[in-house]
């Protein structure tokens, strides 16, 4: 009886959809047990949409769908906007998110130790230097401390300590030449002028 | 009104007058009258204590964490423990044929890298589609429709593990799979036009018939020539360009959509 049940085929829907024009993502989620599988859905596609979906063109039989749409934070101005304006406010689209259980358990690969052949070193680089930039421009940068408040506070403290001593003027002979007189920059050709 | 019966000896001693001198104090009245039987309760809980109220799990609260009133046959094995840790959990075997790797490249890696991503050709053209079935034509929108899927999942993934760089490549692969299906429909729709343009023709046309009741194609000028066999082998040999019949008509596919 019990093979019977096992065997038996799920009953599907009477439409037929030829060509489907949505796409499905597949979301890592290792918290959840692994005959479970998350995906990014389109808001349009509903339990059974999935269930027939997975089973025809992936050959995947589910027990259950469980369904759930999840609303945006809402953020200032569009997204990717270079200087967002204030006081203007976008809600991005919400997502739809579907946890299918599955007959069989399933695993995601593992994930790269190095990313070398993705230029990961290059790509954060330029990232925090275009978020430095960007911080530039946003309305409340002039009310944020800047980086040399940090180094002041640091020399004011080693002067309460007395580890240094204030002076108003410079060293005795700080700024004379010690010594034989060295050329810097050597390797630097200079045009040659006049004759 | 239940106390004056019992006043009543008590009250009749005390007027008498022989024994006057053996009148006690008026204050100790209250204690020569009868005890005060309470008839009612003070409270108005009843006084059975045990069982209450004949359930069984009174006192039984999963939210005080009692535990049962009576062990059980398995309360001597030890619950097993939770393994908080993922690194030490047992590794799950992965069938090789499971679906979900059609969800992914490879299944060494989660991703693709951007070089793998950037080997791809040019997306299916439409008078390369136009000679081909609608079987074929189907299957190739399933092939797109599960690519479409594996790029997505990739790039989802990419973006969450901080990766790197590789968005512009897996966006240039997702616009051939999408250009390819763009020229799928358009074929589709090509040959849906012309299929509503034969039948309208076909309405007026005595020679096809539509109701589907015979053979669709009833060819009604066409007489055959009739070439007797011994003038074919005579000219045969000497003018053979002149003999060869001129196909009359190519006979159009059998093969007619059903209406709509």
């Amino acid at each position: 009886m019990a093979t019977q049940r096992a065997i038996r085929p799920p009953i599907f829907g009477k439409k037929q959809v030829f060509l489907p024009n949505f796409v499905l993502t597949l979301l890592r989620t290792p918290s959840s047990p692994p005959n479970f599988a998350t995906f990014l859905v389109p808001l349009s596609l509903n339990k059974l949409d999935l269930r027939d979906y997975l089973f025809h063109a992936y050959g995947i039989r589910v027990h259950g769908v469980r369904s759930y749409i999840q609303m945006k934070k809402i953020t200032q101005d569009k997204p990717g906007s270079k200087r967002p304006k204030p006081r203007k406010w976008f809600r991005p689209k919400s997502i739809k998110k579907m946890m299918v259980e599955m007959e069989r358990p399933f695993v995601w690969p593992e994930e790269p130790k190095e990313f070398d052949s993705w230029d990961k070193s290059t790509f954060d680089a330029a990232n925090k230097d275009r978020t430095q930039h960007e911080e530039m421009f946003r309305p409340d940068f002039r009310e944020k401390p800047t980086g040399e408040r940090a180094s002041m506070a640091e020399q004011a403290k080693a002067l309460l300590q007395g580890k240094e001593s204030w002076r108003s003027t410079p060293k005795e002979n700080e700024w004379d030449i010690n010594g034989e007189e060295v050329e810097v920059e050597t390797d630097v050709e200079l045009p040659k002028t006049g004759p | 009104m239940s106390t004056s019966i019992a006043m009543r000896p008590v009250a009749r001693r005390l007027l008498k007058p022989t024994r006057a001198q053996h009148i006690p104090p008026a204050f100790l009245l209250p204690s020569l009258l009868a005890p005060i039987q309470q008839k009612s309760s003070f409270s108005s809980t009843t006084f059975n204590l045990y069982p209450r109220d004949n359930n069984r799990e009174r006192g039984v609260s999963t939210a005080r964490r009692t535990g049962l009133r009576q062990p059980l046959s398995v309360s001597k094995t030890p619950l097993p423990k939770p393994v908080l840790d993922p690194s030490k959990r047992s590794r799950v075997e992965v069938d090789e044929d499971h679906g979900l790797w059609d969800f992914f490249h490879s299944k060494e890696k989660p991703m693709n890298t951007p070089e793998e991503d950037f080997e791809h050709g040019r997306p299916w053209c439409v008078e390369e589609l136009r000679g081909k079935s609608w079987e074929d034509l189907h299957a190739l929108w399933w092939i797109c429709c599960k690519e479409r899927n594996r790029i997505a999942t990739e790039a989802f993934e990419r973006k969450r593990l901080e990766a790197g760089y590789g968005d512009s490549e897996s966006e240039r692969r997702d616009i051939t799979v999408r250009r390819t299906q763009r020229a799928i429909k358009q074929v589709l729709t090509e040959r849906y036009y012309s299929w509503q343009d034969a039948e309208a023709i076909a309405k007026n046309d005595p020679e096809v018939d539509l109701s589907g009741e015979g053979p669709p194609y009833n060819p009604t000028d066409f007489v055959e020539k009739y070439v007797p066999e011994e003038e074919v082998s005579l000219e045969s040999g000497v003018k053979p360009e002149q003999d060869i019949p001129l196909d009359p008509e190519v006979k159009p596919e059998q093969k007619y959509s059903p209406t709509l």
